[in-house]
């Protein structure tokens, strides 16, 4: 009946707005609702433009998830109708709730059951959210997405996971493990691993979780024929590079086995200080041999065997997902939420939506230009939470930006370029983008590797970076720090510039063009370091391009300064710098390519930690590489951290990056729930929660 | 039928395959240009497995070679491969999927816009120029100029949000009400606007007059001679919109969260998934050529005097 009621009165509402000549004229006989939406959605449509410079709420998310976000273009300028809603309270049609009271209150007797029925869905604790569109794949092996990875974590139990303490501090404990053993060092320097699984493992299936599962699940993901986002997750594992080799042996694999049905021997290259997180990583968890061997197992709940707290029961593809708890999972008694329903879309004012009806408990997504509104209007609901990455601006390191008839060449020049982009790197002011553009809690960066990124010793790897007392990292990034940043900035570019006194601008510079995925949030942030640098008289274009393009651009580095981010796999320093290296694929700042390839100008002195290497004007290949080698191969925890500072100072020595802020984690959560938590990956976990 | 008609019908479905063809290749060629690739990521895979990759699927090879084995595919097996992004999916199944949904929200909007429409149309033809005309028109005009965003949005705040009387997201049959009613609302402006000049054209043809001056009662008139003969615009009209609402409709489908085509058709450029890219577009235009063949051939039945040659 409602329906039709529903129905009857859409109708009504658009004929009534129609009739009005589709002016916002009112009407209040024929359709109250009509009247009060258009009334109240001018002046959110005149804020719009303002609220378009509010922040890229997909910085938040990884940013390969944007790239759908960013379609939503349509869809976004559907959000001045959507603002209409903040005041709806005030709304006269409020004539579904006034009904449901007069129903409440009748003594009939029918209702007393439907009342009860609904406390009972209540009790039989179900919860809807909605993280992002239909994951690329729910294949542990193949998933790289964020939203997969949570979607996974429900569904597979790996040799360890992560959990809260009872302080809610976050720890990795052991989940289909006994215990998370510590590592046997062997006398060639590789350390060995042995698990014993927990009694009573088993598939979703009923059939029981060997040890020998694990073991093909390692070698599946790390092959060269799966070909998977986060094959290198296994980098760590020792034969990993036998099996990446150009010609790799017929029997190079991965040097894990199961020695029986319940133990696992895993070797590793060498000790890392990150191995147990990596076991909580979803690639490390196991599948089963005759259930992969279907190419589409994962796409389906009838082919899709699990071993975790959860099975899949349904999935309607780019509509929901639904997992209901596993009576077979070891740990089901601890299990406090019976099922999980994740819908999936990826238009963030749909989200919103559903959200704000009830509908939704948990939205991984908000439109940018309501966070202002969302803050206020649902303080304890919007939620920010920490997450490991850095969102920054990149340079081409072959970009030529000395003045024209510049006369330095080769080492000096580059010396000279990088003192012009770190001089560069200060003019911006971090605070201004963080509280006027992003507005989402973000965090001012003074380094690359991302806060959250922590020292052997617990301390944040950001504060101890760089050389200055003052301040954490590589500039000081505090408000009143501004002004003396831009003084030092300016007396830097006058040594290669013309700089007029009075008017306060260079001349000579050449012209910049920064180049960004189409965004909204990237453009309000384009704008604002166009803006900057016009206030010393540098002209720096805009040019957007497509997600994929804008790849592909940036990767071959066709372009002079681009917008960049990078989001961390694991809690290691390793993963923000292992990818300047000069072969790594994500190398967009083409260190050690092209012309850059022969530039012998970086320095490098490890021989006060007890390494045989020193080099003096060496090319980025002679330094940097070998520098990130020597930290991959170093067993001494302290002095790899030390190493790992060494390659962020030359890193930041370049100025190539200039880090803008770390990322945060934004999401609304109904306070009805009780028992989330996150990690710093951006995983949300929901087994533990009750929805009041 | 006569044999002309066949011969026309026979042309009609020749023309319909070469239109086919030419949207293939042009695809396939332009898609191909575009910068970027299927396994291109934020964060990049090793050269070794981007081209194990690209040898799974058959990338690696010449583009010629890789148009005529596609084709091959296609006509022979019709086979669309596998998505390269939705990986162990079949391309004919994420269609399948997202079709039927759109054309459960097309045809439902299709029907609901004829059904109102040309009532409505004929009564503002039969009341020209009263107030129930000048109303119908107002309304009309206000429908076909109003973009479906703003439709779309406007109902989901009132009856998903503030009275949160029907879900605002189109997982359900419940939820397809507000998609559905955004999307008929324009045909049926404009099928109603429609009938009404063709129904006005023909009332004053001399064949009613003559019904009239006959004594045919008024209600014989409106339905056996007058609406059938205005008929033939809205038909011209109903075959390209019933494949344009049936194909999905990106933006309703992005406000409502609806797991139709058009949204699966948008992700897939993004993704440069190739064989999505072509799946969808191949699907989309034979619909669309054969909605115009079925209109076209509709004509004759409704009027035998149109010659189809």
């Amino acid at each position: 009946m409602k329906k039709i009621l529903a129905l009857v009165l859409a109708l009504a509402m658009v004929f009534a707005l129609a009739a009005c000549g589709g002016t916002a004229a009112p009407k209040a006989s024929e359709a109250p609702a009509a009247t009060e939406a258009p009334a109240e959605e001018s002046p959110a449509a005149e804020e719009a433009p303002a609220a378009e410079e509010a922040a890229p709420a997909e910085e938040a998310a990884p940013a390969e998830e944007a790239a759908p976000a960013e379609e939503a273009a349509p869809a976004e300028e559907a959000a001045p109708a959507e603002e209409a809603a903040p005041a709806e309270e005030a709304a006269p049609a409020e004539e579904a709730p006034a009904a449901e009271e007069a129903a409440a209150e009748e003594p009939a007797a029918e209702e007393a059951p439907a009342a009860e029925e609904v406390a009972a869905e209540a009790g039989a604790s179900s919860i809807a959210v909605c993280l992002a569109s239909e994951p690329d794949t729910l294949d542990p092996a193949l998933n790289s997405a964020v939203d997969g990875a949570t979607l996974v974590s429900h569904l597979f139990s790996g040799l360890a996971k992560w959990a809260q303490d009872d302080t809610g501090a976050l720890v990795i404990v052991p989940d289909a493990a006994t215990e998370l053993v510590e590592g046997v060092q062997n006398e060639d320097g590789t350390v060995t691993y042995t698990y014993t699984l927990r009694d009573g493992m088993k598939w979703s299936d009923g059939k029981d979780v060997t040890a020998a599962d694990f073991a093909f699940a390692w070698q599946r993901a790390a092959s060269v024929e799966l070909g998977a986002d986060y094959g290198y997750m296994f980098e760590v594992i020792d034969g990993y590079d036998d099996v990446w080799a150009d010609e790799p042996a017929e029997d190079a694999q991965l040097n894990v086995k199961a020695i029986d049905d319940k133990t696992l021997e895993v070797t590793l290259a060498n000790a890392v200080s990150y191995w147990n997180e990596l076991l909580a990583f979803p690639t490390y968890f196991p599948v089963r041999e005759d259930v992969v061997a279907d190419e589409g197992w994962a796409t389906d709940p009838s082919t899709y065997v699990c071993n975790g707290a959860y099975t899949m029961t349904g999935w309607n593809h780019n509509s929901l997902i639904t997992l209901e708890k596993n009576a077979n999972y070891v740990d089901a008694d601890k299990i406090l939420m019976d099922k999980i329903e994740f819908y999936l879309s990826d238009d963030a004012n749909n989200q919103l939506s559903n959200f704000k009806n009830g509908t939704w408990q948990l939205i991984d997504d908000v439109p940018t230009n309501e966070i202002a509104a969302l803050k206020a209007d649902y303080p304890d609901e919007f939620k920010v939470e920490g997450q490991i990455g850095t969102y920054y601006v990149c340079w081409n390191v072959n970009e030529d930006i000395l003045p024209e008839g510049s006369e330095l060449e080769g080492a000096e020049a580059e010396a000279a370029k990088a003192e012009i982009r770190n001089a560069i790197s200060l003019i911006f002011d971090r605070n201004y983008i963080v509280d006027e553009i992003a507005q989402g809690g973000q965090v001012p960066a003074s380094s690359f590797v991302a806060m959250g990124m922590t020292n052997p010793d617990g301390t944040q790897f950001y504060q101890t970076a760089g050389s200055s007392e003052d301040f954490d990292g590589y500039y000081n990034v505090s408000a009143d720090a501004l002004e003396d940043n831009f003084t030092q900035a300016i007396e830097v570019l006058k040594k290669y510039y013309d700089y007029d006194e009075t008017t306060g601008q260079f001349s000579g510079f050449p012209t910049l063009t920064y180049l960004y995925n189409t965004s909204e949030g990237h453009k309000a942030i384009g704008e604002y370091l166009q803006s900057a640098l016009a206030g010393i008289g540098i002209t720096m274009n805009l040019e957007n391009q497509e997600w994929a393009t804008f790849l592909n651009t940036r990767k071959n580095g066709d372009y002079s300064i681009a917008r960049n981010g990078w989001l961390a796999d694991y809690n290691d320093p390793i993963c923000f710098l292992d990818m300047w290296t000069t072969a790594s694929g994500n190398n967009d700042v083409q260190f050690g390519k092209g012309a850059h390839k022969d530039v012998a100008a970086y320095s490098l002195d490890l021989t006060d930690l007890g390494l045989d290497v020193k080099v003096e004007n060496g090319t980025w290949a002679e330094t940097y590489d070998v520098l990130i080698k020597a930290i991959k191969g170093c067993t001494d925890n302290e002095v790899r951290y030390e190493l790992m500072h060494r390659a962020e100072d030359l890193l930041m020595s370049t100025g190539c990056i200039c880090p803008l802020y770390f990322y945060t984690d934004l999401f609304m959560l109904s306070k009805d729930v009780d028992g989330f938590f996150s990690n710093p990956l951006g995983y949300k976990y929901f087994m533990y929660c009750t929805v009041a | 039928m006569s044999s002309k008609t066949l011969k026309y019908i026979l042309k009609r479905i020749l023309l319909a395959i070469v239109t086919v063809w030419v949207v293939i290749t042009v695809t396939f060629f332009v898609m191909h240009a575009v910068p970027g690739g299927p396994f291109m990521g934020e964060k990049a895979i090793s050269a070794a497995a981007q081209a194990a990759l690209e040898a799974k699927y058959g990338l690696d090879k010449p583009l010629l070679q890789q148009y005529f084995t596609y084709l091959k595919d296609i006509v022979t097996r019709f086979d669309f491969g596998p998505s390269l992004k939705q990986r162990g999916r079949m391309v004919i199944d994420i269609i399948a999927d997202g079709m039927k949904t759109s054309a459960r929200l097309g045809v439902v909007a299709a029907c609901l816009a004829a059904v109102i429409g040309i009532p409505l149309g004929a009564v503002a033809a039969l009341r020209r120029n009263k107030l129930i005309d000048k109303i119908i028109m107002v309304v009309t005009t206000a429908f076909v100029s109003m973009p479906s965003f703003i439709m779309g949005s406007l109902l989901l705040v009132v009856f998903a949000i503030r009275l949160a009387w029907l879900p605002a997201n189109g997982s359900t049959a419940e939820g397809l009400i507000l998609p559905i009613i955004t999307l008929a609302l324009y045909p049926m402006a404009y099928i109603t606007r429609l009938t009404r000049s063709s129904m006005l054209d023909v009332l004053g043809q001399d064949y009613i007059r003559t019904a009239k001056a006959k004594g045919v009662s008024g209600v014989k008139i409106i339905f056996g001679h007058a609406l059938k003969n205005s008929l033939i615009p809205v038909i011209t009209y109903f075959g390209p919109m019933l494949a344009y609402i049936v194909t999905g409709s990106l933006v309703v489908e992005q406000i409502f969260a609806v797991p139709g085509i058009g949204r699966a058709f948008v992700s897939s450029i993004t993704n440069r998934d190739y064989p999505m890219v072509m799946g969808t577009t191949i699907v989309l235009a034979v619909l669309i050529v054969v909605m115009n063949l079925v209109s076209d051939i509709l004509y004759k039945v409704v009027d035998p005097r149109i010659n189809l040659e």
